[in-house]
């Protein structure tokens, strides 16, 4: 299993193999996040070279290959937000010039359109403190197990359970939160 | 081509780029004590080319399919971009303009690139936006130059005797930008001129603060002969 993940890094056949498993996912993941279609389509390209880079920190015993993955897309898009890294911000200035068809459009539109109930409550969970907000996030809006959540952001589950108790507490009533906590809370 | 194909192309290569440099590494390590000859042979396969005590502005690498990545992580110095390429055999010019900036056009012969009318360029009909981002694209412009992750490939077998490769950069030094900000943080053209290059006149370039359209997006390639 070790020796798969590691492959992914430097075998393309076994990278391709894995690109396409989950491309889709990714790119609903980033939907939820942000509304430009080329925003988008840039950071899939991100979060997997970011995969490429970190390959060698997935380990198999602890939890999904998504779990991992959607880890490596939060770093991505924090990093995307902060822009701390030098070269991100220079992949991003290349990569922001991809060009996109209109087809891509589309269906980047049609996503982000499908999306755009979860975009609402992720601004209602601005005020969350952020472990709080993310253990949501990933649970509520991604479709993650508590256990899977807690690989992606490197957390204990009893921390990652009481994490999502009090999120989902504090937004118990907040109209936009509605379609998700209670699916959350099945 | 479909985005998701083209990040995957691009990814792939990567993948294959990555794998050599480690494989170079290697082999600098084995023959470490070898004479100076051989480590020159083996450095020409990779050299970074430092200028500054951190990162180097620019690092310039010849590819084992013949192609040359050039990937320039600071804005400063193109006379030594220049120099490094034209170690690997590639007469290349140069330019780094401020944004809202750009070469005055018309710096040489460009006829080996496509030419289109005025209507064609400024057409919002898909179909021909469509046909000039292939003409581009199929031309030894298009095929000359390649925008890859964070780098410029160049193909020196689509660039004749007697042609430069002419480079233009652009960066905005505010590299703040998303999704409630969209603006253009760096403008890369690139093209063929045979014979005589003339210097890069800086002109203004209104179109600077426009984003491009996302449809076409023609600035992701060389521009057509300007």
């Amino acid at each position: 299993m070790r020796r798969r993940q590691a492959d992914i890094a430097t075998d393309p056949d076994a990278f391709e193999a894995f690109y396409r498993r989950h491309v889709d996912a990714i790119t609903s993941f980033l939907a939820r996040r942000v509304a430009d279609p080329n925003t988008v389509a840039d950071l899939v390209a991100e979060v997997f070279v970011a995969v490429l880079d970190s390959a060698h920190t997935y380990r198999p015993g602890r939890g999904s290959e998504i779990a991992w993955l959607y880890g490596v897309a939060r770093n991505t898009l924090s990093a995307e937000r902060r822009r701390a890294f030098k070269e991100t911000r220079l992949a991003d200035r290349i990569s922001g010039r991809r060009p996109l068809d209109s087809d891509d459009l589309a269906e980047l539109e049609e996503r982000i359109d499908a999306e755009s109930l979860a975009r609402r409550a992720f601004e209602a969970m601005a005020g969350l403190p952020d472990g709080d907000r993310a253990m949501l996030e990933l649970v509520v809006m991604d479709q993650l197990s508590v256990s899977e959540a807690a690989t992606a952001l490197g957390i204990r589950q009893g921390a990652a359970r009481a994490r999502l108790h009090r999120a989902r507490r504090t937004l118990r009533d907040v109209p936009e939160m509605a379609p998700f906590v209670l699916e959350g809370m099945r | 081509m479909n985005y998701k194909e083209h990040v995957l192309m691009e990814l792939k290569a990567e993948i294959v780029a990555r794998n050599q440099t480690r494989r170079t590494r290697v082999r600098r390590r084995l023959f470490t004590g070898v004479a100076v000859a051989g480590i020159a042979a083996v450095a020409a396969v990779a050299v970074p080319f430092l200028s500054g005590t951190e990162t180097p502005a620019h690092a310039v690498t010849r590819n084992t399919d013949g192609t040359i990545t050039l990937k320039i992580n600071e804005f400063r110095d193109p006379a030594q971009v220049e120099k490094d390429l034209a170690r690997l055999g590639l007469t290349a010019d140069v330019s780094y303009v401020k944004p809202g900036t750009r070469c005055k056009p018309g710096r040489g012969d460009t006829s080996d690139g496509p030419s289109f009318s005025k209507e064609e360029l400024a057409s919002e009909d898909p179909a021909i936006k469509k046909r000039i981002r292939e003409a581009i694209e199929n031309s030894p412009n298009g095929k000359a130059f390649k925008l890859g992750r964070g780098e410029v490939r160049i193909d020196p077998r689509h660039i004749k005797r007697g042609q430069t490769a002419v480079m233009e950069f652009t960066e905005n030094e505010d590299r703040t930008s998303g999704p409630d900000k969209p603006r253009a943080l760096w403008q890369f053209g690139g093209y063929l001129v045979t014979g005589q290059v003339a210097p890069c006149k800086v002109i203004d370039d209104p179109s600077w603060d426009k984003m491009p359209d996302p449809k076409t997006n023609p600035e992701a390639y060389p521009p057509a002969g300007s």
